[in-house]
């Protein structure tokens, strides 16, 4: 099969819809698959997926991250080195500042956003456990931005300034609420605590998870706490809402 | 002397870019004198972050101490950031109105 192609129990992962719906759009017309001959199965080529999951971002990053053996998503959201990111980080702050609702916060949402995926490149560069960068999508509608990375996580980088920290819970509360001055053997820029800081103060909702540690601070009272997850993904996965 | 610190660009995040922008600019620090009052003029940045703060300011600040003045720091971006680094380091930067 062409590694191009996806079967449709994939798709339906990916983009979280039954196999059932995906055989209606795919008559319909609205996502349309590739079959071999009118009995055979069906296949969906990559681009035309991740173009239909920009409607569902968090889970097309959440899916990329979960992938066993990993691939380059699409290059509408795939930042392959920190140039790439900073480059749309730049277009995103720039869309954002036209929405007048947003005029004072718009850079602290670009802030926080550089911060997480500037964390991603500083933490793994050289490191990473096969797809190089991150994914960083954004819906400026629906008000969320997405940022996920396949790198080592947040436990395995803080070891190597704390070599104490026990678990994934453990090594999230740190990430987001001790300074870390030590900048020996790499430097650690605290800009998890600045999100932290950000997103309590200015009613910004977050989600962001790491192995099996995460945190979800909502808009409205927002409150800081680690909890432990069913699933362990690889990496770092987050989604800000404003 | 007064250092526009848009001339580096607007969107000011990233490690790697801090140092970068510091190495660019250090060749111009050796003309400062001592005891010589070091503006930072943040108007026209849009987004300011620690990383990027972190590898910029944060040596000018152990270098100048007092004599670090920063001007036009109203941005969201730039006050969170500079409450963040005064944390980090425990010194307070002299601010301007």
């Amino acid at each position: 099969m062409d590694s191009k192609l996806i079967t449709i129990g994939r798709v339906s992962q990916m983009i979280g819809v039954s196999v059932q719906t995906l055989r209606r759009w795919d008559e319909a017309g609205k996502l349309l698959s590739i079959r071999k001959n009118k009995k055979g199965h069906r296949y969906y080529k990559k681009e035309d997926v991740e173009s239909y999951g920009v409607k569902d971002l968090f889970k097309l990053a959440k899916f990329w991250i979960a992938d066993d053996s990993g691939f380059e998503p699409s290059s509408a959201f795939y930042c392959s080195d920190s140039s790439v990111f900073q480059a749309r980080l730049s277009r995103m702050e720039n869309e954002l500042g036209k929405i007048k609702e947003l005029n004072l916060i718009f850079p602290l949402i670009s802030a926080i956003t550089g911060e997480i995926g500037n964390n991603s490149f500083d933490h793994n560069l050289g490191n990473w456990s096969d797809v190089p960068g991150i994914l960083f999508a954004y819906n400026l509608n629906k008000k969320m931005v997405v940022l996920a990375d396949r790198g080592q996580g947040i436990l395995t980088t803080l070891r190597r300034v704390k070599k104490s920290l026990a678990n994934h819970q453990d090594a999230l509360y740190v990430a987001f609420t001790k300074i870390i001055s030590g900048r020996a053997p790499e430097a650690r820029g605290n800009g998890l605590k600045f999100v932290k800081d950000v997103v309590m103060n200015y009613k910004i909702g977050l989600f962001f998870q790491t192995g099996n540690a995460y945190l979800e601070i909502r808009k409205q009272n927002p409150v800081f706490e680690i909890k432990k997850s069913n699933t362990n993904i690889r990496g770092c996965l987050t989604l800000i809402k404003f | 002397m007064v250092i526009f610190l848009k001339k580096f660009g607007t969107t000011l995040t990233g490690r790697q870019f801090g140092k970068e922008s510091f190495s660019a600019f250090l060749p111009s620090l050796k003309q400062f004198k001592k005891d010589e009052i070091i503006e930072i003029d943040f108007s026209g940045v849009v987004t300011f972050a620690p990383s990027w703060g972190d590898e910029f300011l944060s040596p000018l600040l152990d270098k100048f101490k007092d004599n670090l003045v920063l001007k036009n720091t109203e941005n969201l971006s730039v006050q969170a950031t500079l409450r963040l680094l005064e944390k980090i380091h425990n010194k307070k930067f002299q601010e301007k109105d």
